[in-house]
């Protein structure tokens, strides 16, 4: 996605102005204008980390890039917010607002935090399988999860 | 690292607090000066002995040179403005007591409730300068707070345990309390009281999260043989440490690999005590999960086993947790209860054990405090306090 990628640095603070959006962010943010969740990866080692940091806390190489995933990976964590900060779409009102850390299937501990749609809030559960699926939140892609079989695995 | 040098070198000799309300209308400056001034009258000194301050770096808080300035101090060689929670500021002073950057320090930390964790504060014009979100305010996140609600749904997971030793820890705090005219929280609650709370973030309700207050602890430091010679028992920090774990809260690789863990391995390896000879236990409770924690991690009991332990160690007649029919949890009702000092209140009111000056709520004959403040990330501590 050539566009997004060549969006200058003022265009993407202002596309995400609701975020706090740094220098550190920038590669992650220009993913999710191409649809892409991109997490940083040490070309040196093949090391994974999140939140993206400008060197590789495995080995110390500074060949670190913003590395698309497959968006597959399994709930480890999960809260359901009854009350929470505003944000669009959200409406404690209507149900407790699920809250997912997802360990990715790229490397343990290489997790992403959002939230899961197209679910029942009751059948989300720890251990669950999910896939990377995107909403639109003051007019930029935001990522999320939404279920996915057991059997699919990154292609 | 087992050199601990400093051990028993450096006392505490001075509490000062204004007690913790929800309702306060006062700046958290003058409420740093109310219990700094307590705090240095109470060690039975006056203004021209201290000469180190620090200053615990809560939000709203004055900083050290703010703090010495309005307080009058004049010849003061060491200020410091460390993060919290409340043992590096301890850990500060200590150092530079004994490596001789200052003879007498004040250490103080004011809480002032901010517009997002109070209703009332939201309403407070005074408070706008606070700010108005926790963590990076959108939904989906579990930096800061939510982390603990979010590792709680993965201890129950793994351990397969219900809410009751969350529940117990909360109903014991506020059992505490009672018997604490300070505490913000003193009517008792019952273990159906906290099934019945309303959830604010689930699995966590309102009373496994601690009461945002107003209010100030100040403790004053200095050689433990200087304080010999002032009027109280001196209580000596015998062994003290920070702990730091992974800072990101939803990379944390494993419970059973935090920061904790890095607190109790060096606090072990510097103490000639440990549990065989505690009277008092301190666990930080900012959040219930995060005293389950400490009670597993320091060793009362193993990992997964703190429902069993806080079940089997449950005083039915006085409604708390007693530890081998001994040793009381948070005898003050801790942050859950007392209000969130964030550890501040923790070791008061292990000094003022230590000292035998806790009247109703004395323990008796304690000499010995083990006290854990902060949590799983960037904030776990420890400290063995000992009567001299």
């Amino acid at each position: 996605m050539a566009d997004t990628d060549s969006l200058t640095d003022d265009a993407l603070v202002e596309r995400f102005s609701h975020l706090m959006v740094d220098r550190n962010k920038a590669g992650l943010l220009r993913g999710w204008l191409a649809h892409e969740l991109r997490m940083n990866r040490c070309a040196d080692c093949g090391h994974w980390h999140h939140p993206p940091r400008p060197m590789c806390p495995a080995c110390w190489s500074w060949n670190v890039s913003p590395t698309t995933v497959s968006g597959l990976g399994r709930v480890h964590l999960l809260m359901r917010l009854h009350q929470g900060p505003p944000a669009p779409g959200v409406d404690y009102a209507e149900g407790p607002y699920p809250v997912v850390t997802v360990e990715l299937d790229e490397q343990p501990n290489l997790r992403f935090t959002s939230t899961v749609i197209n679910s029942a809030p009751d059948k989300i559960a720890i251990g669950m399988r999910v896939k990377l699926a995107w909403i639109e939140r003051h007019g930029a892609p935001f990522p999320v999860f939404e279920p996915a079989p057991e059997s699919e695995v990154q292609a | 690292m087992t050199r601990n040098p400093i051990k028993d070198q450096v006392s505490f000799v001075g509490v000062g607090t204004t007690g913790f309300t929800r309702t306060s209308d006062h700046s958290s400056l003058a409420l740093a000066l109310d219990a700094s001034t307590r705090a240095i009258r109470d060690a039975g000194l006056d203004k021209a002995d201290i000469n180190g301050v620090v200053s615990v770096g809560e939000p709203g808080a004055p900083g050290p040179e703010v703090l010495a300035t309005a307080l009058g101090l004049t010849n003061v060689t060491h200020f410091t403005k460390p993060t919290p929670v409340v043992m590096n500021s301890i850990v500060d002073a200590m150092n530079a007591i004994y490596a001789g950057s200052c003879d007498t320090v004040l250490v103080c930390s004011s809480m002032l409730r901010a517009p997002w964790n109070s209703r009332s504060a939201a309403n407070d014009p005074f408070r706008r300068h606070l700010g108005g979100t926790i963590g990076g305010g959108i939904p989906e996140t579990i930096n800061m707070a939510p982390a603990y609600t979010a590792w709680a749904s993965r201890y129950m997971h793994e351990y397969g345990v219900g809410k009751e030793p969350f529940g117990r820890i909360a109903v014991n705090m506020r059992t505490n309390a009672a018997q604490n005219p300070i505490a913000a929280m003193r009517a008792p609650i019952t273990l159906d009281d906290y099934y019945a709370a309303r959830m604010i973030r689930e699995p966590l309700c309102l009373l496994d999260m601690d009461v945002p207050v107003d209010g100030a602890d100040a403790l004053v430091l200095t050689t433990t043989e200087r304080a010999k010679s002032l009027p109280h028992r001196p209580v000596a920090l015998h062994a003290a440490t920070v702990g730091l774990g992974t800072s990101d809260e939803d990379q944390l690789p494993s419970l059973a690999r935090h920061g904790q863990h890095v607190v109790i391995e060096a606090l072990k390896a510097k103490s000639d005590l440990w549990l065989e000879d505690v009277d008092i236990f301190f666990p930080y409770d900012g959040f219930t999960i995060i005293t389950l924690a400490w009670f597993e991690n320091t060793g009362w009991c193993p990992p997964g086993g703190a429902a069993k332990f806080l079940a089997d160690n449950w005083d039915t007649d006085t409604n708390r947790i007693v530890i081998d029919g001994r040793i009381p949890v948070n005898p003050h009702g801790g942050s859950l209860s007392e209000g969130a000092t964030r550890g501040t209140g923790h070791i008061r009111e292990a000094i003022v054990q230590l000292r035998g000056d806790a009247g109703e709520r004395q323990v008796p004959g304690a000499k010995t405090a083990l006290v854990t403040p902060g949590g799983f990330f960037f904030n776990p501590q420890g400290a063995i306090l000992r009567a001299v």
